[in-house]
């Protein structure tokens, strides 16, 4: 082994031990404790695969199909609300960038629970914000989406657009003015433009973006509570449930591992394509 | 050499106190001889051992009440010592955490009386009181806790298991400008069976599956039969798809009432709306059905029991903490505690009855405490409670 590879690995080990400790034993924890009889808290009894047969049979499916639905709607909807923010952010002043990305990014650190109230005090019927100043000003009562699983969605794009929006921006700030240029000069249609040059530069970040708000919603569960009214009960809700009134540890983590496993299925062939050195100018 | 003289001769030898001080000089001598007496105490174990008992932090495991930082504040006065409190989730979580030996970690807890005598006692997880230290406090509380009470006794009444202080019942919160209080203590629960209510739900799971019992119409102490469990499962699925909203935040419900989306929730009290009629909304008002499957009650009424925990190394301090935690102002940031309000055992005594104001008084519905107490059957363990909650969890998951 050559002095270079050799200090690589010493480098290395802390991390990877890090990694180890922290992160792929307590999954291993995770799937073991998914494997044992429900509602028990030893883990010497027979290895049983009842837990899993609960999940499928039970309707666990509803809260999986909800989350997964809001994590892609989110997913989307973010991305699609991102980028014309982003590319204004890139293209115009730097002056303009800053304060734009200041409005966006201030709110990421107030208390996720405050920023919820203060969007259920928005959405509120008649006295609320939203309702209450049409009212005043027009005499129209347009009613409210509170507790209804739009609501929810709407509390998910408010709280996860900044995921989407930054890296967004630095995959986007990727994108050479000139190459846009020459496309244009060569007679490329705006939508043209988007398809073959700038997507596919900025790939790296909008891959990055996604991701992230992707398998943030699918863990979310305080949209629902604060804003949903549990008219759609996400998957994170119910493993909380399993753990906590259910004192059912094992279905817990059984549900848990098999989000694990959707996570990992969606993810890792995403990931796969993501050219992590394109994205750092490497 | 023992461990009061190490620990003397450390605080002696400390570098810090003549810091900087005229005629003190840190020489390479003095600095090995400090480091010496250190590493001879850390070998030992006693000087950590000495220290840990003098000011060891004092754990609690409890309802948010009892963690007010004032309490903290006054405590660290009193003794010197700190406070460090975690709010649990549940009788339940709290009997499993115990189980699973962190009863290390733990000096206080605060649970529900019978989750005392039936658990934690049996499985030694809590300690018994010296009943000649604690029975003249409860001959200061409120008549019916007049010593030997016997739900903080164990189940042979032999042992004291702690110090009740909260109590009071938790079932309905009604807008009245909606519902007169007449009528809802009329209808009680049955209320909930009525297709065109409006109404929400404050996820306390464990309490909501009391509830819908109550509506079911079946008495949530006792066994269940296939038919009581049939009944429960379709009353769960109905009023759980029929609920406008299922939310653990009570401000949210106490909203959605001032703002008409809902007419009333279950579970509610004087815990939940306090703090909004405190704020001037008299309109929001806490019920206990007169009349109900409970043995012909309607409401629930829950009581804490402070008990000390089975630590393997006792904190010193735990029990006088019991004691102290009773006296007239601590009793009062007890019912006041994290913004709400609700009663406490102490407020016979008028020095504590004292410490209240008028509003205050008002907002947690003083003057109705004894008639919802009389309405209300005493919190208890759910038999099949395992079976019917999955029944509820299911009816939740159904919603969407």
């Amino acid at each position: 082994m050559k002095r270079e590879q050799k200090a690589g690995l010493v480098l290395m080990s802390p991390p990877v031990l890090l990694l180890i400790a922290g992160f792929l034993l307590p999954l291993a924890f995770v799937a073991y404790t998914s494997l044992m009889p429900p509602r028990t808290f030893g883990f010497t009894s027979n290895i049983t695969l009842e837990n899993y047969v609960t999940a499928v049979r039970e309707s666990y499916w509803r809260p999986m199909a909800w989350s997964v639905f809001f994590a892609l709607a989110t997913t989307i909807l973010t991305m699609l609300i991102s980028w014309p923010i982003a590319k204004a952010l890139v293209r115009k002043s730097r002056r303009f960038a800053t304060i734009v990305a200041t409005m966006i990014a201030v709110p990421v650190f107030i208390a996720e629970t405050v920023r919820l109230f203060g969007a259920h005090l928005f959405l509120m019927p008649r006295g609320g914000i939203l309702a209450g100043t049409i009212n005043y000003f027009f005499g129209i009562d347009i009613g409210s989406v509170l507790f209804t699983p739009l609501a929810t969605l709407i509390g998910l794009l408010y709280i996860y657009l900044p995921f989407a929006l930054f890296p967004t921006v630095l995959g986007l700030s990727q994108v050479p003015a000139d190459q846009v240029e020459a496309a244009q000069d060569l007679g490329a249609s705006p939508w043209q433009q988007l398809r073959y040059v700038e997507v596919p530069i900025a790939s790296p970040g909008i891959i990055i973006g996604s991701l992230l708000v992707f398998v943030l919603v699918l863990g979310a569960t305080s949209e629902s509570h604060m804003l949903g009214g549990q008219s759609a009960v996400p998957i994170g809700f119910a493993i909380e449930q399993r753990f906590n009134y259910a004192q059912d540890w094992p279905l817990g983590s059984a549900l848990a591992t098999v989000l694990c496993l959707i996570t990992a299925l969606l993810v890792f062939p995403l990931l796969s394509r993501l050219d992590l050195d394109r994205l750092f100018g490497r | 050499m023992n461990s009061d003289h190490m620990l003397k001769t450390l605080a002696a030898r400390n570098p810090v106190r003549y810091a900087g001080q005229k005629g003190f000089e840190m020489t390479r001598r003095r600095l090995l001889a400090h480091l010496g007496a250190a590493g001879a105490l850390a070998l030992t174990g006693a000087g950590s051992r000495a220290m840990a008992q003098e000011d060891r932090t004092l754990n609690l495991l409890c309802w948010d009440a009892y963690a007010d930082p004032r309490l903290a504040e006054m405590w660290l006065k009193d003794t010197g010592s700190k406070i460090k409190s975690e709010i649990h989730i549940s009788d339940p979580q709290s009997l499993n955490r115990l189980r699973a030996g962190e009863t290390k970690n733990w000096d206080f807890i605060n649970v529900n009386d019978p989750w005392a005598k039936n658990f934690f006692w049996p499985e030694k997880l809590i300690v018994d009181l010296p009943r000649e230290r604690f029975d003249p406090l409860y001959e200061a509380m409120l008549p019916k806790f007049k010593p030997p009470y016997a739900r903080a006794m164990s189940r042979d009444g032999q042992h004291l298991l702690g110090v009740v202080q909260r109590l009071e019942t938790f079932d309905i919160a009604i807008n009245t400008d909606k519902i007169s209080v007449e009528m809802a203590e009329n209808e009680g629960w049955d209320m909930f069976n009525n297709a065109d209510f409006k109404f929400g739900v404050l996820a306390y799971e464990d309490w909501n599956v009391m509830d819908l019992c109550m509506i079911a119409g079946v008495h949530p102490y006792k066994d269940k039969t296939e038919a009581d469990v049939a009944k429960f499962t379709e009353t769960a699925n109905r009023v759980m798809k029929q609920a406008k909203t299922v939310t653990t935040d009570f401000v949210q419900l106490n909203l959605a009432m001032l703002n008409n989306e809902i007419d009333a929730y279950f579970c509610g009290g004087t815990y939940s709306i306090a703090s909004a009629r405190r704020e001037g909304n008299n309109n929001l008002w806490a019920i206990s059905p007169p009349k109900g499957p409970a043995d012909g009650k309607g409401g629930i009424n829950w009581i804490e029991l402070n008990s000390a925990i089975n630590n393997p190394n006792p904190n010193p301090r735990a029990i006088d903490f019991l004691e102290w935690i009773t006296k007239p102002e601590q009793s009062y940031i007890v019912a006041s505690g994290n913004g709400n309000l609700q009663p406490v055992s102490q407020m016979a005594q008028p020095e504590v009855l004292a410490k209240f104001s008028k509003e205050e008084l008002d907002a947690m519905q003083f003057d109705t405490l004894d008639k919802r107490l009389a309405a209300a059957t005493e919190f208890d363990i759910v038999p099949q409670y395992d079976q019917l909650y999955d029944i509820y969890a299911a009816a939740v998951r159904a919603r969407g």
